[in-house]
């Protein structure tokens, strides 16, 4: 069954209509999910949040956009504000997809020598460091540079503008960047400590 | 109400001592509280059937021939009673009236038994126990949880969202329920089929020889534990979840087990295999740990 | 050509990194080791997460969708809960028997439901369950093709769910004295019939798995207990 026929069918409350479009979008918006909240059990339970309020609204479904930005903003939205509640954060989208100075904009330590991370990057790690993110970041960079939204779809999703989302992702990548080093570098203090004490103390 | 016993010139010593006692009960049981108290003489191996939707039921084994109920219920929108036909005693809580709210059907109930009394339980809600017997018995609950220690005899629980503990038991087993976790501690029995849907089941107990132990979820933990000195034939079963072994088992020893094709399952023998221990979830975790 | 600082390159990293490149900016990373150690980190990045994606495909836990179907229904929002569970709505008969005859044996299942005792009733169902299978199937004979695994199943569970499907429409306007018990038997058959939705799933992908079979007849069972203790308790028994 093609999605537009399902979406007609689903709008008269066609159970099949129904499973179709779930079968259709629920990696995708799993995955989303996922990636976001770092949990399986919390990520199933946004996950089917997100398509119970697709199904109530799809009544009102007027083909504007397509359907899945649609579902994706609607799945953004859930994930956003159990972010906002976990954090006892009460800020609008636009507040947080704005710049935010103390939620820990990228600094620049552009010219100081550093070890490059490609070939350290692991999915455990990545994942922790996305972890980590502000809200607005980590939404911008899980669409774009894990789902591979273009920005034009981003700034629908997130009812922001392009210029927006690319300076979000921007600032996501370079702070990505910053706790994957910090990382590295922990790992690397926990090493030497762990060496040091079964060599019996320090030099 | 005797005046003179509140009367302040009139009070003595004695009485004084007796006011304050009295003082409690009063505050401590509403006026209408009812307790009722009943003795039957029962021959051996006595039936008692409770029928009690909402409210407690304890079970106590003494060395008396003879069985005594105990109830406090709060409203006197119910009745209460116990009745002996031959050597069976029917215990029943019922509403007076067809508008009775649920509170009002609450009834605790306090029951002795001779030790190798049979019991049939119904309970919907609140909770059972029962100590010490060593009869057959059947307890039926929706809601209510079940707990046993020194149980004997064949043991039929069904429950739906009610657990179920046994400590020190013996005899048979069969529980079941929809929700309901199930707790088999230091049990001595020699057959065992537990089964609930999204329950967990914890067996901590002696695996006897010739004893045959089914755990079955369908989601959720099921675990075993096995001592160096147990001797059983494992069969674990996860269809879509993990199976984690600690015991070092050989290829089994006996024909008639053939290992299933689907999910992830575990197969062998523990020692010389004496018991069988058969564990299946659909998609939960079971784990066979090696006890301390 | 004029070259530039880091700190001017960094404020061009964002559109570099989108694709568009000033010679100066090529200039300078061609020279300095630590900028472009910055863009060897950020291209890293983006791809470590676009492989993330493709390389781990991520399945969601059918029980979402069991969940998921079982509210919609209670909303009210499908129309057509029968359709749900199965592949199609026309289920072949296994077997010889006559389309009368499976009619006989469903009525026959109705008319245990009308009062039998709850302790007889799930033995009951049990028992009318493999005899239908049995009397439909061959039980000793048909074994082997997923295809005749699958009509086994079928013919032996479709009469039965609906039966329970009739019987819980009815019991679903029965309330127990006690509010808790009614919900506790109300959420507890849920559970059951999301258990029913995912033993189904498992033994339409694997026909011949006889023990997800063994779980959705265990399933059906339970469910036909419950739906006699639900009208027990309607009763006021």
């Amino acid at each position: 069954m093609p999605e537009s026929e399902a979406i007609r069918l689903a709008q008269s409350g066609d159970a099949a209509a129904f499973e179709r479009l779930y079968q259709l979008h629920n990696r995708r918006v799993y995955s989303l999910c996922l990636r976001m909240v770092g949990n399986t059990a919390e990520a199933e339970d946004l996950t089917q949040e997100a398509f119970l309020q697709l199904f109530r609204k799809v009544a009102t479904f007027r083909g504007e956009s397509a359907f899945s930005t649609w579902l994706h903003r609607l799945a953004v939205n859930v994930v956003l504000m159990k972010l906002r509640k976990k954090s006892g954060m009460e800020t609008s989208l636009e507040q947080i997809t704005e710049p935010d100075e103390d939620s820990g904009g990228p600094r620049r330590d552009f010219g100081s020598p550093d070890l490059r991370l490609s070939g350290s990057i692991d999915r455990v790690n990545l994942q922790r460091a996305v972890d980590q993110l502000p809200p607005g970041y980590k939404s911008v960079f899980v669409l774009h540079d894990v789902q591979g939204y273009e920005h034009n779809e981003i700034a629908h999703i997130m009812g922001c503008s392009i210029g927006n989302s690319k300076s979000q992702l921007h600032k996501a990548r370079m702070r990505l960047r910053e706790l994957l080093h910090e990382a590295i570098r922990s790992k690397a203090r926990e090493e030497r400590k762990a060496a040091g004490s079964s060599s019996g103390g320090e030099d | 109400m005797n005046t003179h016993y509140f009367h302040p010139a009139k009070l003595t010593w004695k009485s004084a001592g007796l006011l304050v006692p009295a003082a409690l009960l009063f505050s401590a049981i509403p006026a209408s509280a009812k307790h009722v108290e009943k003795h039957f003489k029962v021959d051996s191996r006595p039936m008692i059937t409770i029928h009690n939707p909402n409210g407690t039921v304890t079970v106590k084994a003494w060395t008396k021939h003879e069985v005594m109920v105990m109830a406090d219920h709060s409203s006197s929108s119910i009745e209460v009673d116990a009745v002996q036909t031959g050597n069976r005693i029917d215990v029943v809580t019922r509403p007076l009236s067809g508008d009775v709210s649920p509170e009002d059907v609450r009834a605790d109930f306090q029951i002795n038994v001779p030790e190798d009394a049979e019991l049939q339980i119904h309970n919907d809600s609140g909770a059972v126990s029962v100590n010490d017997v060593l009869g057959d018995m059947n307890v039926d609950t929706v809601g209510a949880d079940v707990g046993m220690e020194d149980a004997a005899g064949y043991l039929t629980v069904k429950t739906v969202g009610g657990s179920f503990q046994c400590l020190r038991c013996a005899g048979r087993i069969e529980v079941s329920s929809i929700s309901g976790n199930f707790r088999l501690i230091d049990s001595r029995t020699y057959y065992i089929v537990a089964q609930t849907s999204t329950g967990n089941i914890l067996f901590d107990g002696k695996f006897l020889p010739n004893g045959t132990y089914h755990l079955k979820n369908y989601s959720g933990l099921i675990e075993v534990r096995f001592s160096p000195d147990d001797s059983f034939d494992l069969s674990a079963t996860s269809l879509k979840g993990k199976v984690n072994n600690e015991a070092k088992l050989t290829p089994a020893l006996h024909p008639q087990y053939s290992a299933p094709r689907y999910g992830n399952s575990l197969f062998g023998t523990f020692n010389t295999g004496r018991a069988k221990v058969d564990l299946t979830s659909f998609d939960g975790t079971i784990n066979i740990v090696k006890r301390n | 050509m004029s070259t530039i600082s880091c700190n001017e390159f960094s404020n061009q990293l964002e559109s570099w990194m989108d694709g568009v490149r000033q010679p100066a900016a090529e200039a300078h990373v061609r020279s300095c080791a630590s900028c472009q150690n910055v863009l060897s980190d950020l291209e890293a990045i983006h791809s470590s997460a676009r492989s993330w994606e493709v390389d781990e495909v991520i399945e969601p836990p059918a029980r979402i969708w069991a969940s998921l179907r079982l509210q919609l229904e209670a909303e009210g929002l499908i129309h057509d809960p029968a359709s749900l569970s199965h592949p199609s709505t026309a289920i072949p008969l296994a077997g010889n028997q006559s389309h009368g005859a499976l009619e006989h044996q469903v009525g026959w299942l109705d008319r245990i439901f009308a009062g039998v005792a709850r302790p007889a009733l799930a033995g009951s169902y049990l028992v009318a369950l493999v005899a239908v299978g049995v009397a439909m199937s061959g039980l000793g004979s048909q074994r082997g093709t997923d295809d005749r695994w699958t009509n086994f199943t079928q013919s032996t569970t479709v009469p039965l769910r609906s039966q329970l499907d009739n019987v819980e429409h009815a019991v679903f306007s029965f309330n127990a004295a006690d509010p808790a018990v009614t919900a506790s038997l109300h959420k507890n058959l849920a559970i059951v019939d999301n258990y029913i939705v995912l033993c189904e799933k498992s033994v339409n992908e694997e026909p011949g798995n006889e023990v997800a079979r063994d779980y959705l007849y265990s399933a059906y069972q339970q469910k036909a207990d419950l739906l006699a203790q639900m009208t027990e308790n309607g009763d006021g028994r």
